[in-house]
């Protein structure tokens, strides 16, 4: 299993756009920008809806559960501080209750082997510091 | 059909010295390239009036200094003093296939008469994507925190997918590997002439991020290539053979701008760009003698030939064997090495091919009868551009 511990991870720095994403986050719930004009879920978030060009985006919890849509083994760090960890996965999943709109995250508490494309996971919420919690995700349990 | 077909033509095409490391200023490469450029086609440097290219560094995390790291369009005009300059420019979207599109536009309307483009790369010192470090803003405040950083992830992610959707084996792009790497010993600019590639090599190569291994990336050098292009008419009074543009094309789908991992991506941004490049030039895949496609990750070879239309999706991993790429095969690919074996220096070079193979000047590797010569000049996703070159107008 990856060991993350000695990991750093470099700090969001939110906008105005990514803002609500994060406050969401901390207080371990998953929000997602959506279009209040055609009810399209985005992410990352976007100053307009990618899908009717409507700017009424409002942030909406959506359920953590989805499925792999795409991943990575890392082998090889640009960002040294990961570099304790390798090989990990990096995995790319998408939203049972938004289709389309793609979130990265790591396969925590399973081997990295694990990452298949297609295999379902749920969310998790893994603090960075006071101000910071991650989204991540895990295999879903039952 | 486009009105336009093989009205512009590139003639002169020049190198500098590829090497691994920055011994020398950027602006020495791209003059060296330049210089070649305007020699090969038989010009003199005061006959050039146009002058366009793509001057950005993929590399993360490291200064943009005019001449050292990039070569604009202002640091050549300073160097060169064009005495008969009247148009230039410098491209921000569509790596430098645009930057080459826009000077055919600047040659049809009559703005220039003889235009130079040219593509410089730098590779830095220390690690070429050096991330962010502390602090993750901008796209990287979704990714960075993953582990997530540089191009190379953001396709092997979408490559996983499609291996896995298509029931794939990464093992089968050794085949890749290998023929591009026999085509580099037959360029002696390409940094691994001299340096050939078994498929053991491949297969038992370090990876870097699954499904990637080293041999699936480019490596980084510093370096510059160069093209002369002007109107037909006159390309056929100057030294060179031209090679005719019959059509070009440009991706015209985007998604949501940052998001990473999309395997759709790629298919409809290079499906976009293929059927303008199709529908201008009247011919289809079929009808291609000899093509290079963007490599600068493996993997873009994939997407290229299938949202190009030259195999279905989930094929082109099969396509690819028993012969069909080399320089005698069905569908010679990537016959000057590619990405993965001149080095990185973008999408000019795969012009530069798609140029030599159609006017006959590609030398010991040129194939044989070749009319219709096919270029995607880069990644299909969001830089993707698409030309087609022949060796008689039509």
């Amino acid at each position: 299993m990856s060991d993350w511990s000695q990991v750093t991870r470099p700090i969001p720095v939110p906008n105005e756009w990514t803002r609500p994403f994060w406050d969401a986050a901390k207080a371990h719930e998953l929000k997602m920008q959506r279009c209040q004009s055609c009810g399209h879920f985005q992410h990352p978030p976007y100053p307009t809806c990618v899908n009717c060009m409507a700017i009424d985006l409002k942030f909406e919890p959506v359920e953590g559960k989805g499925t792999i849509y795409a991943y990575t083994i890392m082998y090889h760090t640009g960002d040294r501080r990961f570099s304790s960890a390798v090989p990990y996965a990096s995995i790319i999943v998408e939203l049972d209750a938004a289709p389309g709109a793609l979130m990265a995250g790591n396969l925590l508490d399973a081997e990295y082997t694990e990452a298949k494309v297609g295999r379902r996971v749920e969310v998790v919420f893994q603090k960075l510091n006071d101000d910071f919690t991650l989204p991540q995700f895990r295999l879903a349990r039952g | 059909m486009w009105e336009n077909r093989c009205k512009v033509a590139v003639s002169g095409i020049g190198y500098s010295k590829v090497t691994r490391t920055a011994d020398i200023p950027l602006a020495a490469h791209a003059l060296e390239a330049v210089r070649g450029a305007v020699a090969d086609s038989g010009l003199k440097m005061e006959d050039i009036d146009g002058l366009a290219t793509y001057p950005e560094l993929p590399a993360t995390g490291h200064a943009e200094i005019d001449g050292i790291s990039v070569v604009s369009v202002n640091c050549m005009m300073a160097m060169l003093k064009l005495p008969n300059l009247t148009w230039h420019i410098q491209t921000g979207t569509v790596n430098i296939g645009g930057a080459v599109q826009q000077a055919v536009n600047a040659l049809l309307a009559g703005v220039c008469k003889y235009a130079v483009v040219w593509r410089a790369m730098h590779n830095p010192k220390g690690t070429y994507q050096n991330l962010p470090g502390t602090y993750a803003a901008g796209a990287a405040q979704f990714t960075a925190p993953y582990g997530f950083g540089g191009p190379g992830q953001g396709m092997a992610v979408a490559y996983t997918r499609w291996l896995e959707k298509h029931n794939q084996s990464r093992e089968k792009m050794a085949t890749l590997a290998v023929t591009q790497r026999q085509h580099a010993q037959k360029n002696p600019h390409a940094y691994f002439y001299g340096t050939p590639l078994t498929r053991e090599n491949y297969l038992s190569s370090r990876m870097v991020a699954y499904p990637f291994c080293l041999y699936d990336c480019d490596i980084p050098v510093q370096g510059a290539v160069a093209i002369v292009l002007t109107t037909a008419d006159r390309a056929r009074d100057l030294k060179p053979r031209p090679a005719y543009l019959a059509s070009y094309g440009q991706r015209l789908h985007l998604e949501v701008a940052d998001r990473i991992g999309s395997l759709s991506s790629y298919m409809l941004g290079g499906g976009s760009s293929a059927k303008l490049t199709w529908e201008r030039s009247g011919f289809s895949p079929k009808d291609v003698d000899v093509a290079q496609i963007y490599d600068g990750f493996s993997a873009s070879v994939i997407y290229g030939l299938e949202s190009y239309g030259f195999c279905e999706e989930g094929q082109a991993l099969d396509f690819i064997q028993d012969g069909r790429i080399g320089l005698d095969g069905d569908l010679p690919l990537n016959t000057f090495g590619g990405s993965l074996g001149t080095g990185r220096i973008h999408g000019l070079w795969h012009i530069i091919e798609g140029a030599l193979q159609a006017s006959g000047r590609a030398g010991e590797r040129q194939v044989k009868a070749v009319n219709v010569s096919f270029v995607g000049a880069s990644a299909p996703i969001v830089t993707g551009t698409t030309f087609i070159f022949v060796n008689e107008p039509y």
